[in-house]
């Protein structure tokens, strides 16, 4: 079938759509529109679900909040919620909830539970179970731990799910169906045409510095919190694709500490919560405007107490948890002055930014992790007027990556010999696909080491995910297989982790220890800013053995110096090897060498 | 004049050498101590200066430095204690092999450590193969054929295949369990026949590094390298390793040598009494009365200093009073420091802001290292009261000045007469 003139016209240049943005949207559209038939090029500056996807609150849940306000909102992600779990079953897990409700405010109590009834309706779009009203005392059967004047409590069902495994998964059957994929690769410009068409991307390699340039025939910006920077390299004004972005934050705890989510309200009365989510607990979260660097979002110590003591209202015990890290993504909800944050819209918007000039720029602004499928429909849905192309989305019909079938876990680890929980986490992050790790490990026994020993991980899933999953970094295996985000901090996986980086991708080994560090380095911001008496002390324990191991440099540079060193026990020689970086002159830092 | 009553708190490296040196210097000696700390957790390195800041000397210089003098008594401590090697003043620092795949200097090492400077120039090193998590011979054999230090004695370090655990399982039980095995007799000498074997397969050798599995209470290190010709030594390992469990094999021989017992105990609160020092201990009634106390109890990581954050209270909508965000795990009449300053009172009630200052930062410990005991060089806080070890506010966080720190706090502990 020869393809529509339009899309024909488009064939001259390398692509017919350059998605900007690793996120959960970039990604859902960079699928669907491979899906569709489109060449496609996807450019993530950092890495896959660095910012809001890879740090939101974890549930494709069903937007309750929103349903006083946006009943669209609630319903659209009902249905989309079902549909993900239909594509990727591996990936969810149920996480049900209870709300308890004080006394001083019972007379509100039946009009809350009127509104659970409203929100039931929309329940079997995504197998979720219907609300229940619970007295006091059946709400404190269900979860001992919470305390206060209470006149009831009421049950609903929503569903977990790994942001940043969603987005892999999405990257990775876009790559399979033909999108050629850049992570850690930033676009600089925009180029356009004389009659301001979209032309051209350039961009550069973030890692090794190198630039290129994709002519294409539209471009998409899914850079959420980004979107207006991005916008900008086209030449279109950023208040073309402005967008509001309220920081969150989350507050991680060891293990699971409850057996429900339980929601809370802080002091300023908003509705925050405490879920278990896989091995750990977390809680959200905050909403802030925010103002600074979106390469670089951290959570501080103010923010960490706002949440622990609005939790610690009708869950005490939260105050004796330990704190084993905290997450940050910015929200890039819809543009609106003079609204409070939570009051904001979660709705999406698509602009097209041929009224500013820009004829095949795009802009996708708003949204939410779990309509993000429908999102990238409705873009692809406009992709495809532009070249005039029939294909409809089956994006909801199609299983991801690894959701094609169950895996039995017991199967894995009895095949594979390794341990049953390893072998569980595995089937969590890969569904299917844990076969293919499998194989590995059957390849090369070796393989079955464990890197990381609180997740677990094993080395084969190091190795895949550097080399089919696109991690260019030890922060990117982190943020696929959760490694070094237990209670040990990395301590005792993060240089292994860094080694085997390194033998990947062909970099030198000190590249690799280096890039381990950064990681050390900046996550160990993300954890000081919660820490307790016992985190504490492993943190302490972590920069002894980092120390002794590795060496806490003053800069991120491991690079070797110059030694003059006693050879043969007598005579003293210079040595003159150097490392590449100091042979291409780089300055020298001072860090530290032998 | 009786003799003098000195109370120790902490057996770890500080703690050990204070009651040494306080026995030494003819005081009775109680000890006690409530469980493993940074002693008996890193190990390996016998480090004095941090080795990362000759690390940096060196980049400037150019030159390793020599080992260097020790402060008194330190060579003769570790002596007694026939744990380490540790070079003469004008001998070559050690090298010793990291885990993660690193080559560093250090003052001193566990014997059962592969010293690098003793294999010759252009020597072959074998790294076997095997199966453990701590273990990967092929990117440590990478990432040492890398470092200067091996290229400027021309090296050559080989991976081969070998099979050095007798028993199924072995590759997932504890370093510090495994080295245990290699106590006994039998299972030394098989792996003896083993590594023996590897060699003759191998070819001519001159060192084999192996993980941190040779040995708890006998030399299995030396006892191969004697045997097989070569030098055989371990990896520097970090948490969990055997290092640990030998320095605690280690002071168990060296306080039955000197007749000191070590009680296991918990102190919960150290009191100036009028002719000394009452210390109370857990579940024990009366308090016991010293007439010197040296507190070797460790430094955060040891558990010896404990960070309060007040969201800790459970139950309690807000902190009594503001609070010091750090404090001894026991009641002292001492104060604390860091970074030179004492700490006081954090400015708000929920507690001191960590953020920036709890992780190191160039080269600056962070507040986590840092903080400890405010008190003079010789350990003294009070007349009869003194702190060793990492309990030091901004001391190094290393073996041997916790070693020296210890020595020095029991001469003065001895010596003092108390107003």
């Amino acid at each position: 079938m020869r393809p529509p003139r339009k899309l024909r016209q488009a064939r001259e240049r390398d692509v017919d759509v350059v998605v900007i943005g690793g996120g959960v949207n970039g990604t859902g559209v960079a699928r669907d529109a491979a899906m569709r038939g489109l060449r496609v090029a996807l450019f993530e500056r950092n890495d896959l679900a660095f910012g809001a996807s890879g740090n939101s609150s974890g549930m494709i849940h069903g937007g309750v909040r929103y349903l006083r306000t946006d009943p669209e909102v609630t319903q659209t992600s009902c249905r989309d919620s079902g549909h993900i779990q239909a594509i990727a079953p591996h990936l969810l897990f149920r996480i049900p909830f209870l709300l308890p409700f004080p006394s001083r405010k019972s007379w509100l109590f039946p009009l809350v539970d009127a509104y659970f009834e409203a929100y039931d309706r929309y329940q079997p779009l995504k197998r979720g179970k219907p609300h229940t009203r619970l007295t006091p005392d059946e709400l404190r059967e269900l979860e001992p731990g919470i305390v206060g004047d209470l006149c009831g409590g009421i049950s609903f069902d929503e569903w977990g799910i790994d942001g940043a495994r969603l987005c892999t998964a999405n990257a990775v059957d876009a790559r399979e169906r033909g999108a050629k994929l850049f992570v850690g690769v930033t676009v600089e410009r925009v180029e356009r045409g004389p009659d301001g068409e979209v032309e051209a991307v350039r961009y550069r390699d973030r890692h090794d510095g190198r630039v290129g340039r994709l002519t294409t025939a539209s471009v998409v910006n899914a850079t959420g919190a980004w979107a207006p920077i991005t916008a900008s390299l086209g030449d279109v004004a950023p208040t073309a694709a402005r967008v509001r972005p309220g920081k969150g934050i989350h507050v991680v705890f060891d293990r699971r500490l409850t057996n429900y989510a339980v929601m809370s309200e802080t002091i300023d009365g908003r509705s925050i919560f405490i879920e278990p989510w896989q091995n750990m607990s977390v809680i959200g979260t905050t909403d802030d405007d925010y103002y600074g660097d979106l390469d670089d979002v951290v959570a501080n110590s103010e923010e960490v107490r706002y949440l622990v003591e609005g939790l610690a209202k009708v869950f005490p015990a939260i105050r004796q948890g330990r704190i084993i890290g905290t997450t940050a993504g910015v929200r890039p909800t819809l543009y609106e002055y003079g609204k409070l944050e939570d009051e904001l819209s979660r709705e999406h918007a698509i602009v097209d930014h041929a009224e500013h000039g820009a004829d095949g720029m795009y802009s996708m602004l708003g949204g939410k992790l779990a309509s993000f499928r429908l999102f990238a429909q409705e873009m692809v849905d406009v992709l495809a007027r532009r070249f005039d192309l029939s294909r409809t989305c089956t994006t909801h019909l199609t299983a991801l990556p690894g959701g094609d079938e169950e895996v039995d876990a017991f199967r894995l680890s009895g095949e594979l010999d390794i341990d049953a929980i390893a072998a569980r986490r595995l089937v969590y992050r890969h569904g299917s696909r844990a076969w293919r790790i499998g194989e590995q490990m059957k390849r090369d026994p070796r393989q079955r080491r464990t890197v990381c020993v609180c997740e677990p991980v094993l080395e084969a899933e190091v190795r895949y995910v550097i080399e089919h999953e696109m991690a260019r970094s030890v922060s990117a295996v982190s943020r696929r297989t959760r490694l070094g985000l237990g209670a040990c901090g990395g301590m005792r996986c993060v240089a292994r982790c860094g080694t085997l980086l390194a033998e990947q991708r062909g970099m030198s080994p000190l590249a690799g220890m280096r890039d381990a560090m950064q990681f050390m380095t900046r996550q160990a911001r993300t954890r000081v800013c919660g820490l307790g008496p016992q985190q504490a002390r492993q943190e302490a324990l972590c920069i002894a053995q980092l120390r002794s191991q590795i060496g806490i440099v003053a800069k991120p540079s491991l690079a070797a110096v110059p030694e003059r060193l006693p050879v043969d026990g007598d005579s003293e020689t210079e040595v003159t090897t150097m490392s590449p970086a100091r042979e291409a002159g780089a300055p020298q830092d001072g860090g530290q060498g032998d | 004049m009786t003799e003098r009553i000195v109370f120790v708190v902490g057996a770890g490296a500080a703690g050990l050498a204070a009651a040494w040196a306080a026995a030494r210097h003819g005081a009775t000696v109680r000890l006690v101590d409530s469980g493993s700390g940074v002693s008996a957790l890193v190990g390996g390195a016998a480090d004095h200066r941090p080795w990362e800041e000759i690390a940096r000397a060196v980049a400037l210089r150019g030159q390793t430095p020599l080992a260097g003098e020790l402060p008194a008594g330190v060579a003769d401590f570790a002596a007694d204690l026939d744990l380490w090697s540790l070079p003469l003043a004008e001998e070559p620092l050690l090298r010793l092999a990291t885990e993660a795949g690193r080559l560093r200097t250090a003052r001193g090492a566990d014997s059962a450590l592969l010293d690098w400077t003793q294999i010759p120039a252009g020597g072959r090193v074998i790294l076997p193969r095997a199966i453990r998590s701590e273990w990967d011979a092929g990117s440590l054999a990478r990432s040492l054929r890398e470092d200067t230090y091996v290229r400027s004695r021309g090296l050559k370090l080989e991976v081969v295949d070998a099979k050095l655990f007798k028993l199924q399982g072995e590759e997932r039980i504890a370093p510090a369990d495994l080295a245990l095995r290699h106590d006994e007799p039998q299972r030394l000498a098989w792996l003896e026949m083993r590594l023996g074997q590897l060699v003759a397969e191998a070819g001519a050798s001159d060192a084999i590094l192996l993980g941190p599995w040779l040995g708890v209470r006998s030399p299995v290190a030396s006892v191969l390298s004697k045997n097989l010709g070569l030098v055989v030594g371990e990896v520097l390992s970090g948490v969990g390793g055997a290092a640990g469990l030998r320095f605690e094999f280690a002071r168990e021989r060296m306080l039955a040598k000197l007749g000191i017992e070590l009680q296991l105990a918990c102190v919960e609160a150290v009191e100036p009494v009028e002719d000394g020092y009452a210390l109370s201990i857990e579940g024990r009634q009366p308090p016991e009365i010293a007439d010197a106390v040296v507190l070797a109890i460790g430094g955060v990581a040891a558990g010896g200093v404990v960070y309060c954050a007040p969201e800790t209270r459970a139950g309690r909508d807000a902190p009594d009073r503001g609070s010091r965000a750090f404090k001894l795990s026991l009641d002292a009449p001492v104060d604390l420091r860091a970074h030179g300053k004492r700490l006081d009172v954090t400015s708000s009630i929920h507690g001191p802001r960590m953020d920036d200052c709890a992780w190191p930062i160039d080269a600056d410990p962070g507040l986590l290292e840092a903080v400890g005991v405010d008190c003079d060089p010789t350990g003294r806080v009070l007349p009869g009261l003194y702190a060793a070890g990492d309990a030091v506010g901004d001391a190094p966080r290393t073996v041997l000045e916790a070693v020296a720190s210890g020595i020095r706090a029991a001469a003065a502990a001895c010596l003092t007469e108390i107003d």
